[in-house]
């Protein structure tokens, strides 16, 4: 007899595990600080601040170099950026840990530019259920 | 007509990350002194374990199961790219290879040329594959690292070193616990033999960590010692058990007449190898070392080379009482009873046991002997076993260059594998 009531969950409902910060501890703390005010107001500007530092962190071809300039919107993350297919899946894995979201295959595939990424994330925030 | 002449093999180039240095210069001197790398340990946070001592790897911190948090030294450079698959001995494997290549006078790289293969051996990463596997388990396999497979299973220094140095001639992995990377350079001798490939990178590595080396203790095989002369002594009356180590070795291996074409540097000949199986026990040696016995005399008539000519044993034993036994017995019957005497030492006395990455660091230490004239001694033997009669252990090392050189490597499940090695040809 199952005992464990969550394992009648069917797997399309997403278990929705609470955000880990633990990612975040690398960052600068105007970073974690962005973090902090965006799970409370998910104000544009904390947004871009993370999705940025997020962005250069993942960059597989430029370790370390910090690029001075905030990436503009339309830059590409494969063509300009350097991303892969494996680059932009830990990307992802990254933001669903700290958002604590679920993304799909399918909507990791639809996103090209750095504007097309934060309006996806910022997209993800709102449907999420409000922070406690 | 005649037979065309075999294909012999020599080693050009060699790389070091181990607990007795960084480089070959750092290695060598250590090996000369009899300075050990063994460091004190506590793992887990937890001080009641009976394990105090390993081998460790200086300046390089990969304890943490995040790549980001890894340092290494400055003057090897990962891409992000590279450190992504990489599990933390991957670290260690890429500088050491990155050293090898260098050494050979290939410091341009392989890229490309389908000639240069690549062969390693390692456990892959216990701490990586536990940290992901608890991670899916928490999110009920919902989410996870994309790379988390590369990364960790065994095979992950095959996939990344590969990638990252852009080896075309041929890549694979070889599992034979501490045999493994003996393995890896006995196949890559047959290889060159054949014709397949002209060179192969032969890397050997394992991560010095809780995941790593306390279920070595599980078994009741690791010593309890705190005083390193007193842990890892093979071959004494008094030996209770091995210590554990980490790090990386890297080896070039390349047809004699491919590094006499470019000029290469010569350290060895690899003139021939052997193994065998016991067929006995999981884990334990037979207890008279029978499978050992076959795959020295197999790796003996491979070189050609008879016992009276090898001046040099470098023996398996990890400072076990079984295994040092059974090894003692073996050489016994190889050398002993066929009037032969060759001086026998055990550098796990200095290193700790790097279990996966013994076998081809040992075959480098040889390659040490050979082109810079010694034989280490037994560090820590203070009064050699009873099994041991008739065996020449010197205590310290010795200034003379031996004639051709004997490469023991003992595996779980009865792997043996020897390799021998002399000066290369005029």
């Amino acid at each position: 007899m199952l005992t464990d009531p969550l394992a009648w969950a069917p797997v399309s409902t997403p278990s929705q595990p609470p955000p880990s910060t633990a990612a975040l501890a690398r960052f600068p703390a105007e970073v974690r600080d962005a973090y902090e005010r965006l799970r409370a107001t998910r104000a544009p500007a904390d947004l871009r601040i993370v999705v940025q530092a997020a962005l250069r962190d993942f960059m597989p071809k430029r370790p370390g170099a910090p690029v001075a300039a905030p990436l503009a919107d339309e830059l590409r993350l494969i063509e300009d950026l350097g991303f892969d297919s494996l680059a932009v899946a830990e990307l992802v894995f990254f933001f669903e840990d700290l958002f604590g979201v679920t993304i799909q295959t399918q909507e990791i595939l639809a996103l090209r530019t750095v504007g097309e990424l934060s309006a996806f994330i910022a997209g993800k925030l709102a449907a999420a259920p409000a922070p406690a | 007509m005649t037979a065309p002449a075999p294909r012999r093999a020599v080693i050009t180039g060699l790389g070091f990350i181990t607990p007795i240095g960084n480089d070959r210069a750092g290695v060598t001197a250590s090996l000369r002194a009899g300075r050990h790398g063994l460091a004190a340990v506590e793992f887990l946070g937890n001080a009641r374990l009976p394990v105090h001592l390993a081998g460790v790897v200086r300046d390089f911190a990969v304890e943490s199961p995040s790549c980001r948090d890894w340092t290494w030294p400055a003057r090897y450079e990962i891409a992000r790219e590279t450190l992504r698959g990489l599990a933390p001995h991957g670290v260690f494997a890429l500088c050491a290879t990155q050293q090898a290549l260098a050494d050979a006078g290939l410091a341009g790289g392989v890229a490309g040329d389908e000639h240069t293969g690549l062969f390693c051996a390692s456990a892959g990463s216990a701490l990586l594959l536990h940290h992901q596997l608890a991670q899916m388990h928490a999110v009920r396999g919902e989410r996870g690292n994309p790379l988390g497979v590369v990364n960790s299973v065994a095979g992950t220094l095959n996939f990344t070193l590969a990638a990252h140095f852009g080896v075309t001639g041929a890549v694979c992995g070889f599992v034979s616990a501490c045999a493994s990377s003996s393995h890896a350079l006995g196949y890559a001798l047959d290889e060159i033999r054949l014709g397949r490939l002209r060179r192969v990178i032969v890397v050997g590595a394992e991560e010095h960590n809780a995941e790593t080396v306390l279920p070595f203790a599980a078994m009741r095989a690791l010593s309890p010692q705190r005083d390193a002369r007193l842990a890892s002594r093979p071959f004494d009356a008094a030996r209770d058990g091995f210590v554990g180590a980490g790090g990386a070795v890297a080896l070039v291996l390349e047809a004699a007449d491919l590094a006499a074409a470019r000029s290469a540097r010569v350290y060895a000949e690899l003139a021939g190898w052997g193994q065998s199986a016991e067929g006995h026990s999981v884990a334990m040696s037979h207890p008279e070392g029978a499978g050992l016995r076959r795959a020295m005399e197999h790796a003996l008539a491979d070189a050609a080379v008879p016992p009276a000519e090898i001046d040099y044993v470098n023996a398996h034993a990890t400072s076990t009482p079984v295994g040092d036994r059974a090894e003692a017995l073996a050489l016994r019957a190889v050398f002993a009873e066929r009037g032969a005497r060759p001086r026998v030492s055990s550098t796990k006395g200095l290193t700790g046991h790097p279990l996966s990455l013994a076998g081809v660091m040992e075959a480098a230490f040889c390659a040490l002997a050979i082109a810079d004239g010694f034989v280490p001694g037994n560090a820590h033997l203070v009064t050699p076993d009873a099994a041991c009669a008739g065996l020449d252990l010197p205590m310290a090392t010795l200034d003379f260059a031996p004639r051709a050189v004997l490469n023991n490597s003992s595996g779980f499940g009865g792997s043996n594998v020897c390799h021998v090695l002399r000066p290369p040809q005029q």
